[in-house]
């Protein structure tokens, strides 16, 4: 178990040496051995893959009964599943250190609260990943929602520090239903909290035992769901991740979000007997965060609050599969069962990766020119040529057009949930229209900063080589993940195998997987198109170059539509989805003022000792009656 | 032979889809008792645009720009090559349907992209409502493919070709026709190039072989979108199918082409609220389907 004890003493080693100045070379220095521990973490991930994954077991303190007991030894161990989301961590934090050594120069401030809170956040991301443990995990997670929480408060401005603030009180107050809920899990089973242990006892005790099921799985749901961003527990969410530094964003969105994933992954599939209703609740969930989540990104107006509402949507993508796949699982199909689950963890890799990549790309706009403002933003493709390339290989992915890797998981989404004679189809065909709205928001991502000319001229260059080279590698990975599904889908498998769920072998070709039979390689067909068409131009290309024809007039147009009126004439058509949520806004804030005045009532009467006293037996009383009517 | 014979449908497909276009012009002008540019008149214009160079404008990103035209057309002929034309091949594998609307997609995403990369405001202006559009009309037909595919309960294009008798069937082929007019950018949902108003929209800046090559992939596109339609009703040996298919081709071509000349122009909020109301027709055909009808 040397490695994990290295990257540990790695990332401590960055806290430590952080904590000592807040200058610019100390930051670098941080960031710099983040990513060094961030390859520890990428070779970790590759080693759950082999057939004698590390494991470590210290025992922390003696023997001991209760409570004691259960935190007694600390068990990290690489199982496949967590070796998958270890990859996705690997390769994000990675990436987005080696960005933040020449990003974190926009920040004129002491440095100290990014040095430490940096890089225990990824060491605590890893743990959460590696524990086998309930109890251990609850407190990783807790600690990792702590330092992610001072990241977000990092720029210190009023906004940055209410995010941060509705932050931590939203997952805070998730994490408490977790609590109970694991609490619950260790009562039934006598006190175990190792997965192991609980995988084998629970699933054959609960499955008589629904009620116990619903809360447990509920508890779960609630507390992961506020994590993972599910409509309606998500509205913490665009604030916290557009206040962060990009590179923190990219880390928040591309491997925090998906920890609750691989959670529910664990908890549903090895911790509770498969249940319809569950998977379809779940994969209803699913449909909600993906259509309001994507509804709102489209009418967003600053590139990271795009960027984060789009976080929602595709994270929604994710549930919707997994949902389907349990829901499947229980009715007995296993082969589209499988391919939805598989669906699910593709479509969490890919999204890791490209919205890495967009968030990566935000940022670079917003150190050279300062602004995230999509309004005022324009042609930046000629200035920064590399920023804007990688950028469209993410905006196309997320889209899923074809040879790109959005495009492997969501066809795999569709394939398992469209044809399925059941309510999953019409969430299949919800996933599909989302798509296109997908689309038409990541042109006007693409499009407002890079492409359409400027409100006025805007000088700026290329990004340095540390922050381009993340952005590059990010695209690779899209475009490869895209062209050879095979190698992702190698490591589900063996994934959901040890998940327990037997992956059917899948037939792949180039930016397609089969489950039966296929005789062609369809990208092959449109490659060798599109080869003609291009090298037909490029031959007859013309060096012609002329001004833009402006109907005649000697003035150039300076006609210019505001990113916030792009697709306006849609968003005022599709007007009750946005008028929904207002109303859900109005509702929330009500409740917020009528749970103030009754504070104020209860502080009134507090002084009355009797009437309190009266007040409290009844409650009592109510209660007892209860746990009492619970127990028969 | 499968492959050669995508092949062949690719290359008819190229050939015949001008003439369409050209018969399209004579129907509508005899409609407004004109007389009209013979048949090859699309193919004449085609071969005059190849033949010049293409310009390109100085504002534009010129990469992306000279980009847009190739991927638009050699994604619509991709698509081709996974539905049956003239001769009954075709590319089939599992899920098929998806990778067609996603190369379909891509066509549109390909001509916005390009139109907005190229400086004029016109041309963002057409994208802006391609855009729109496309959406609108992505959500109504979301729903249609669910109805099919529940309705076969198979995922392939093949399963589809032809339609079991079944009312959720017959009724999600109906409506795929009317979705077909939609997105073949035919006259009252031609917001995006509306040429009186917005001077053919993401177009404007294209010209010469890249305009052609743009041309070529709208008719080749509403084409495909014909063949599908057809699909879903032709039977029989490969001979008498292949007569039938052109046969029905000239007379959807006709039917369209006097359609579109008979409206004006919706605006884009319009063309939005037509589809979004379409699309509950769609979700009823869904539930048809979902009752096993």
């Amino acid at each position: 178990m040397t490695p994990l004890a290295f990257i540990a003493f790695l990332f401590i080693l960055a806290a430590v040496v952080g904590l000592f100045s807040g200058g610019k070379a100390m930051t670098k220095a941080v960031n710099l051995i983040s990513a060094l521990a961030s390859i520890g973490v990428c070779y970790l991930g590759i080693l759950g893959f082999t057939n004698n994954p590390p494991s470590v077991t210290l025992s922390l303190f003696e023997g001991g009964s209760g409570i004691t007991g259960l935190l007694g030894s600390l068990t990290l161990k690489v199982t496949p599943l967590s070796a998958f989301f270890l990859l996705i961590l690997g390769v994000l934090s990675f990436s987005a250190s080696l960005y933040g050594v020449s990003y974190m120069d926009m920040y004129r401030r002491d440095m100290r609260l990014y040095n430490v809170s940096y890089p225990l956040f990824l060491l605590f991301m890893m743990l959460t990943l590696l524990t086998q443990n309930l109890l251990w995990f609850i407190i990783f997670w807790e600690l990792m929602t702590l330092f992610s929480q001072f990241l977000v408060a990092f720029e210190r401005s009023e906004r940055a520090v209410k995010a941060a603030f509705k932050y931590f009180c939203m997952t805070k107050a998730g994490a408490d239903f977790m609590l109970l809920a694991i609490v619950l899990t260790i009562i039934k089973t006598a006190g175990t909290a190792d997965y192991s242990g609980i995988s084998q006892v629970l699933p054959s005790y609960l499955i008589h035992h629904p009620a116990e099921t619903y809360a447990i799985a509920i508890g779960m749901l609630v507390g992961l769901g506020v994590k993972a961003a599910v409509v309606p527990l998500h509205s913490w969410l665009p604030d916290a991740y557009m206040e962060a530094p990009s590179n923190v964003s990219t880390l928040l969105s591309g491997v925090m979000e998906k920890i609750p994933v691989y959670m529910m992954f664990v908890v549903f599939l090895r911790f509770l007997p498969l249940d319809k209703y569950l998977g379809l609740g779940i994969a209803l969930i699913g449909t909600l965060t993906l259509f309001f989540g994507t509804m709102y990104a489209l009418k967003q107006t600053d590139s990271k609050r795009l960027l984060a509402y789009h976080s929602i949507g595709q994270i929604g993508y994710v549930i919707l599969a997994l949902g389907a796949g349990l829901y499947l699982l229980s009715r007995g199909d296993a082969l589209l069962g499988a391919v939805a689950l598989a669906a699910s963890l593709y479509h969490a890799i890919n999204h890791a990766t490209f919205k890495g990549l967009l968030f990566l790309t935000a940022g670079s706009v917003a150190y050279r020119t300062g602004s995230r403002d999509l309004n005022y933003l324009g042609g930046l493709a000629k200035s920064m040529p590399i920023t804007a390339f990688t950028a469209l290989i993410g905006a196309l992915s997320i889209a899923g057009m074809p040879p790109l890797n959005g495009f492997v998981s969501k066809w795999m989404i569709y394939a398992s949930t469209l044809p399925t004679p059941t309510v999953l189809s019409l969430f299949g065909a919800f996933a599909l229209f989302i798509s296109s709205v997908t689309t038409a928001s990541f042109v006007k991502y693409f499009t407002t900063m890079f492409t359409r000319p400027p409100l006025e001229r805007i000088e700026v260059k290329e990004v340095p080589p540390t922050m381009w080279v993340p952005q590059a590698i990010l695209a690779f990975v899209c475009l490869a993940f895209g062209i050879y599904p095979k190698l992702p889908l190698g490591l589900i498998s063996k994934a959901l195998k040890s998940a327990g769920v037997s992956v059917p072998a899948l037939k792949t070709f180039p930016g397609i997987v089969i489950p039966n039979t296929g005789n062609i390689e369809p990208l092959a067909i449109f490659v060798v198109l599109l080869a003609f068409g291009t090298a037909f131009l490029a031959l007859t290309h013309s060096k012609v170059v002329l001004p833009v024809w402006t109907t005649g007039t000697r003035k150039p147009l300076s006609m210019r539509l505001p990113a916030s009126s792009y697709y306006a004439s849609f968003e005022e058509e599709f007007e009750e989805v946005y008028s929904l949520g207002e109303w859900a806004g109005k509702a929330i804030s009500s409740i917020w003022r009528g749970t103030k005045r009754l504070a104020v009532l209860y502080e009134v009467r507090s002084y009355q000792a009797d009437l309190m006293m009266t007040a409290s037996a009844v409650a009592l009383l109510i209660m007892v009656l209860i746990l009492g009517g619970a127990s028969l | 032979m499968s492959l050669a014979g995508c092949i062949v449908n690719v290359i008819f497909a190229v050939i015949f889809a001008p003439l369409l276009d050209g018969l399209e012009r004579k129907v509508k002008a005899k409609l407004q008792t004109r007389q009209g540019p013979p048949l090859v008149q699309t193919w004449f214009d085609l071969i005059k645009l190849f033949k010049r160079p293409s310009v390109t404008p100085s504002e534009s990103i010129g990469w992306l720009f000279r980009l847009g035209p190739p991927i638009a057309l050699a994604s619509i002929l991709t698509a081709f090559f996974f539905v049956p034309a003239v001769l009954p091949d075709s590319m089939r594998f599992w899920g098929d349907i998806i990778a067609f609307l996603y190369l379909m997609t891509l066509s549109t995403v390909a001509v916005t992209l390009g139109g907005f990369s190229s400086g004029n405001p016109y041309a963002q202006i057409g994208s802006h409502r391609e855009v729109s559009l496309f959406m609108a009309e992505e959500f109504s037909l979301a729903f249609v493919i669910a109805a099919l595919s529940v309705s076969v309960k198979s995922f392939t294009l093949s399963s589809l070709f032809p339609l079991p008798l079944k009312a959720s069937a017959l009724i999600g082929a109906l409506l795929f026709a009317v979705l077909a007019y939609v997105s073949g950018a035919r006259v009252p949902f031609d917001v995006s190039e509306a040429e009186p108003e917005i001077v053919e929209g993401p177009l404007i800046e294209y010209s010469g072989r890249q305009l052609a090559l743009l041309k070529l992939s709208i008719y080749t596109k509403r084409l495909l979108l014909f063949t599908v339609f057809l699909n879903f009703f032709l039977r029989g040996s490969p001979a008498v199918r292949a007569i039938y298919y052109v046969i029905g081709l000239i007379v959807l071509s006709v039917i369209y082409s006097a359609i579109e000349a008979s409206c004006g122009r919706f605006r884009t909020k319009d063309a939005v609220r037509f589809l979004k109301r379409f699309s509950v027709l769609g979700a009823l055909c869904w539930l048809l389907a979902l009752m096993g009808w």
